[in-house]
């Protein structure tokens, strides 16, 4: 174990009478890191924030907290405060007695309490509402009552449920830097579970990713995003262009791949275990760093014909949508005036290209 | 905005008006009169005379009276209030969703028997000779005196209002959000703790409204007090029929009634104000 390990989980399984939420997960959480969980409804992410909230006991292995096993420990003995994706504010309790809740089970006295309290109230900058029903507030609001009344205990470590999936994504935008500033200023460590990309990878120190009860890749945003190590992860980032082939020729700098569409080389990988001749292997390449051109480059290796089907602009970026003769499916994501002069109307031919430095091999097709 | 009234609308709410006009409103309205009433030579006069009130708040029988069943009607409410709750508390949130359909059928079939007939079946059980006594007697105990005490008009005022106590506080607690109790214990709320700050709180409604009930339906009973309480003490309802026995004394008897119909409302008002209260001020959706 790591010294900085708040949190380790070890082999743990959890079983639903037939159904295996979570299969033989481990990894590790580290002290003061913005940690998310992110996967698909049903991949086992809010079971794995239930267990080390104590909300749900592990079927097998063993879940620590700074060292010590918490597998058994009921959530009311864990300090583990979460956030529930509801954010479940107590209705019956106006918003000062929603923060003050956790310190009342803790006994601590009604002054102490009240300026506990306030304090979180006016750093979430909400303490002109504490007298208001929860009713009378709008859904950031509650946000911020939300996660002033997990905070107000000062824990080690906050787990966070879909917190902001009931939000507008102007406002979505806004709490996620409010999150991230809180998280850096306090040191708490978060546990942030999501289906969102987006709210992953802007906040998140690491990335879990998860599909089917399994954990699929752990990584920061930058490693997961150039170097998806499953296909899934790469289907599910959604940024990578994905080549499947038989394996022509490997060696520990490079592979060279035979597909549907021709061969495609990577070059200048370290690659620890190069794949065997003749086996099947998955290269991805962003989408960003895949070109398009009139005519096909003299000198590039990986070029491909394509056709456009379709084209797709978010404020300053573009997507082409493009397919191969062989119906492979293409994006390429780029600036306007990358694109300048290129004809982009649906059923135009153009030539998409990469460096073979620019590709990258998936360990696991 | 004022809509024409159409004839089919008319059709359907006319049986309803009628009905609600023929025999809730007039009665209601006869009996206020019928209390200014005069009755002269056992024969009842119109007439507009408060002498009735006057008598029968000047009577300190009455008074007795009303303290009694008042009180028993509120000791009433809050017994069956705790008794139900950790049945409806264990239906709610123990049972599986088919033994919760099974429990809430079972908390019907009470209903299906006349409650005069299961308050004397109570006799049958708790007379000198009855069914407990001989069961304690077997094991040398006894026999007790039962029947005709304040204990056997609860035991009836039980069996009157406790299916439909459990099924009102059910009903409240079964829609509370579970997430709510998962959280509580998430900050350090222990189960039995959780019971008080969340639980209760959330069912704070249903709760107040299930004793309402208990006590509109006790307040007024004459079965219980009469067959199992043997009539002593006395409350408002004995006293009703002992008054219009008594040389046709309708008028206080009608007195008496709306005496009633009075504290029921300001019961009921009180009770719903104060299961409301702190949630309805300026809430939105």
């Amino acid at each position: 174990m790591q010294r900085d390990t708040l949190v380790s989980i070890e082999g743990v399984i959890k079983r639903f009478g037939s159904f295996t939420a979570v299969r033989k997960m481990d990894f590790e959480i580290r002290k003061g890191e913005f940690l998310a969980i992110m996967g698909s409804s049903g991949c086992g992410k809010t079971t794995t924030l239930r267990m080390l909230a104590g909300l749900e006991a592990p079927t097998e292995g063993v879940i620590r907290l700074s060292g010590k096993p918490i597998n058994h420990l009921p959530t009311w003995q864990r300090d583990t405060p979460m956030v529930w994706q509801s954010l479940a504010l107590f209705p019956f309790l106006n918003v000062r007695e929603n923060v003050e809740f956790a310190l009342k089970m803790r006994g601590v006295g009604k002054a102490e309490r009240r300026r506990r309290a306030e304090q979180w109230l006016d750093r979430m900058q909400i303490l002109e509402f504490s007298e208001r029903n929860i009713a009378q507030l709008s859904g950031g609001q509650r946000q911020r009552v939300a996660l002033a009344r997990s905070l107000v205990v000062e824990p080690e470590i906050l787990l966070l449920d879909e917190p902001l999936s009931a939000l507008d994504a102007a406002l979505k935008v806004r709490m996620q830097s409010v999150l991230k500033n809180l998280q850096r200023e306090t040191g708490i460590t978060f546990v942030y579970v999501t289906h969102s990309q987006s709210e992953a990878f802007s906040m998140a120190d690491r990335v879990v990713i998860m599909s089917r009860g399994v954990i699929e890749q752990i990584g920061t945003p930058q490693e997961i995003y150039g170097a998806p190590r499953t296909r899934f992860v790469a289907d599910f980032l959604g940024s990578s262009n994905i080549f499947t082939g038989k394996v022509l020729a490997a060696s520990d700098s490079g592979v060279q791949l035979e597909t549907a569409d021709g061969p495609i080389v990577l070059k200048g990988a370290r690659l620890a275990q190069p794949p065997r001749q003749g086996a099947t292997a998955t290269l991805t390449v962003l989408d960003t760093k895949t070109h398009l051109s009139m005519t096909p480059p003299p000198d590039a290796t990986n070029v491909l014909p394509v056709r456009v089907i379709g084209e797709e602009f978010v404020g300053a970026t573009a997507t082409i949508y493009l397919e191969t003769p062989r119906g492979q499916e293409i994006r390429v994501q780029k600036g306007h005036e990358d694109l300048v002069g290129l004809p982009l109307d649906i059923g135009e031919t153009l030539y998409a290209h990469w460096a073979p430095t620019d590709s990258h091999l998936v360990a696991e097709a | 905005m004022r809509r024409p009234i159409s004839l089919y609308g008319l059709t359907f709410s006319l049986p309803l008006l009628v009905w609600q006009l023929l025999f809730f409103v007039f009665p209601l309205v006869f009996l206020v009169a019928l209390s200014f009433w005069t009755v002269k030579n056992f024969t009842i006069r119109p007439d507009f005379n408060p002498v009735n009130w006057v008598t029968m708040f000047g009577k300190p029988v009455f008074w007795q009276a009303y303290g009694t069943t008042f009180g028993l009607a509120a000791a009433a409410s809050v017994l069956a209030s705790v008794v139900a709750f950790p049945c409806s508390y264990a239906i709610a949130f123990k049972l599986s969703d088919s033994a919760r359909r099974m429990a809430v059928f079972l908390m019907v079939i009470p209903f299906f028997t006349s409650y005069l007939v299961r308050v004397y079946s109570w006799q049958i059980f708790l007379s000198d000779a009855g069914i407990v006594n001989v069961m304690l007697g077997a094991v040398g105990l006894g026999p007790y005196p039962m029947l005709n005490t304040v204990g056997a008009t609860m035991v009836g005022y039980m069996t009157l209002a406790l299916p439909l106590v459990i099924l009102l506080q059910l009903f409240s607690l079964v829609f509370i959000d579970r997430t709510l109790i998962e959280a509580a214990h998430n900050m350090r709320c222990g189960r039995i703790r959780t019971v008080f700050e969340v639980v209760i709180p959330s069912a704070r409604v249903g709760l107040v409204i299930a004793a309402l009930f208990c006590f509109i339906l006790t307040f007024g009973d004459f079965v219980s007090p009469v067959y199992l309480g043997g009539g002593d003490p006395t409350t408002l309802s004995i006293l009703i029929t002992d008054t219009t026995k008594s040389g046709q004394q309708w008028p206080r008897a009608a007195v008496i009634a709306l005496t009633m119909i009075a504290t029921l409302l300001v019961v009921a008002f009180l009770s719903v104000r104060f299961a409301y209260a702190g949630q309805a001020k300026g809430s939105r959706t």
